[in-house]
């Protein structure tokens, strides 16, 4: 009873890390840059959802064929406007990485700092399709269920978009071997670009799905940041299945802590297995040695 | 005709080409012979974009001007490049790599013929097409590279020591396929320290020493040349030597 409880809501969590984990593989992975304002992307597409409904009375699914597109859009504008005279003056991998760090680490307060005036310090949380439904013995509710269930399908979408198309595969040759690309005709710069605004579209359709089940503020990106590094680090960087596998994980143990520990020592759970992995294995679960 | 001029590169301070002067033509193997060092990869990479010429060069094909394009650009314009280390995308399978050697849009209209062109040439990559590159063996990995830059339908084709790390045995497959491509109406240029085989196959070469071309002529001239014998083609031994590449 207590087991499965456990384990749908550590699959519901789970699942959503590897979404937004997912997103940020894409961004690491691929463009290369290590954005430490992805999570505030993601509040604030849970802020946009949480207008949307209560504002326009706009469901939060039907919200994300607009917040998606929007994420998409911004995502691309801060790459091409920010990001592309780092990505052009860098000599090589780690000084765009500092560089990248660095920037991203001032757009977060600028994000956050929008958020706070906007919306003040306060949590906020809407109630949509929040009806119960028996599973198994246990309780879950349907919106939960939902999130998860279009996680997935955005999961397994973007898989197969990036393992069965001639662009999907380009991007992938881009996270592998930049230089090689250029050689087949790859306009590497573009395909970062278009990867990075993929990954902030992923990263807000994670904000639209955990925000129909979970309270939020205009503070927590930083959380969803660090989960998502965690997640993606874990699984190898620029490994998708990776990631999908690290984000299960995650979620299983920290809900299971949650319930059967001692709610307090989720974060530290969360570190001790980030801390295991590094340990054992340097190169992620599903990563490869550099050779 | 594949036209450089007054291409001159430099890494900091070194000067690493100075005032390369060379052409090559459709259906022509070209042979750039030289030391270590002597700038001959450099070469191979200023025509393909990957490291820029100083001010003044010109690389021309059908009369465009690729001096200072992006590389994705000299390969849509016809120039192929196969560098040192191969460069092929080693977590991703033999089809995907061909895939992607046709991702240029000059190469869409002909891919299926090129494909199979390919496959023809190197008939062991049929075998292997769902296998993930890096663990093939070294041989099988240089037709991969050779077989992804053809599907790009190139007009020339560059080389960069492609029969490096090679057994004997794969080298001279290697060579005969090379002259198959030469034969089939693409110019290839090709860097090699195999100086014995590869102007065997070759109709003109170049010698680069430090940075400028100090010989060029027909590959049968080049063999009789003394001073290509001495550095080239093993001195007094040559007469004698076998097929093994001779890696100084």
């Amino acid at each position: 009873m207590v087991l499965i409880d456990i384990l749908i809501s550590g699959l519901i969590l789970g699942g959503m890390y590897a979404l937004v984990a997912m997103g940020l593989t894409l961004q690491y992975g691929v463009a290369r840059i290590l954005n430490l304002a992805y999570g505030e992307v993601l509040i604030a597409s849970a802020f946009a959802t949480y207008v949307l409904y209560t504002g326009f009375a706009i469901s939060p699914l039907l919200g994300l064929l607009i917040v998606l597109p929007l994420a998409f859009a911004a995502n691309w504008l801060i790459y091409r406007v920010m990001l592309t005279p780092l990505v052009k003056r860098a000599r090589n991998r780690v000084t765009l990485e500092i560089d990248s760090i660095l920037a991203t680490f001032g757009l977060l307060f600028v994000l956050q700092g929008i958020a706070f005036v906007v919306f003040g310090g306060q949590y906020y949380s809407y109630s949509y399709l929040s009806v119960p439904l028996h599973l198994g013995g246990s309780i879950v509710s349907v919106n939960r269920l939902l999130a998860l269930g279009f996680a997935a399908a955005l999961g397994i979408a973007l898989y197969l978009a990036l393992t069965r198309t001639r662009s999907g595969t380009a991007i992938r040759a881009v996270a592998v071997d930049p230089t090689s690309a250029q050689l087949v005709a790859i306009n590497v710069r573009r395909v970062a670009g278009f990867a990075f605004a993929l990954g902030g579209a992923m990263c807000a359709a994670g904000g639209v799905l955990t925000s129909m089940f979970l309270t939020f503020n205009a503070a927590m990106g930083v959380v969803f940041t660090m989960k998502a590094l965690i997640v993606v680090i874990m699984g190898g960087v620029g490994n998708l299945l990776g990631a999908l596998l690290a984000g299960l994980l995650l979620g299983l143990i920290e809900t299971f802590v949650a319930r059967l520990v001692d709610p307090g020592l989720t974060l530290a759970a969360n570190f001790a297995l980030f801390l295991a992995v590094l340990l054992i294995r340097p190169q992620g679960l599903l990563g490869r040695r550099a050779s | 005709m594949l036209e450089i001029r007054h291409l001159s590169v430099s890494y900091g301070q070194h000067r690493a080409l100075a005032d390369i002067v060379l052409t090559a033509n459709r259906g022509e193997i070209v042979v750039i012979l030289g030391a270590n060092g002597a700038g001959k990869s450099t070469l191979l990479k200023a025509v393909a974009g990957l490291v820029s010429a100083a001010a003044g060069a010109s690389v021309r094909i059908r009369d465009r001007e690729l001096a200072g394009d992006e590389p994705h650009r000299i390969v849509e314009a016809g120039i192929a490049l196969v560098p040192e280390g191969r460069g092929i995308f080693g977590d991703l399978t033999v089809r995907e790599n061909l895939q992607l050697g046709a991702y240029a849009a000059r190469a869409r209209d002909d891919e299926a013929r090129n494909h199979a062109r390919v496959l023809a040439l190197f008939p062991r990559l049929a075998e292997r097409m769902s296998q993930t590159a890096r663990t093939m063996s070294g041989g099988e990995q240089q037709m991969l590279a050779i077989g992804r830059a053809l599907m790009s339908s190139p007009e020339f084709l560059l080389l960069d020591e492609p029969s490096l790390g090679l057994s004997p045995l794969v080298c001279r497959e290697l060579f005969a396929a090379l002259k198959e491509i030469g034969a089939s109406g693409i110019g290839v240029l090709l860097v090699e320290q195999n100086a014995k085989q590869s102007l065997a196959i070759a109709q003109r070469g170049y010698v680069i020493e430090t940075g400028r071309i100090t010989l060029a002529g027909k590959s049968e001239m080049l063999r009789a040349d003394p001073a290509v014998q001495r550095a080239y083609l093993g001195a007094a031994g040559a007469a004698s030597s076998t097929d093994t590449p001779s890696t100084d």
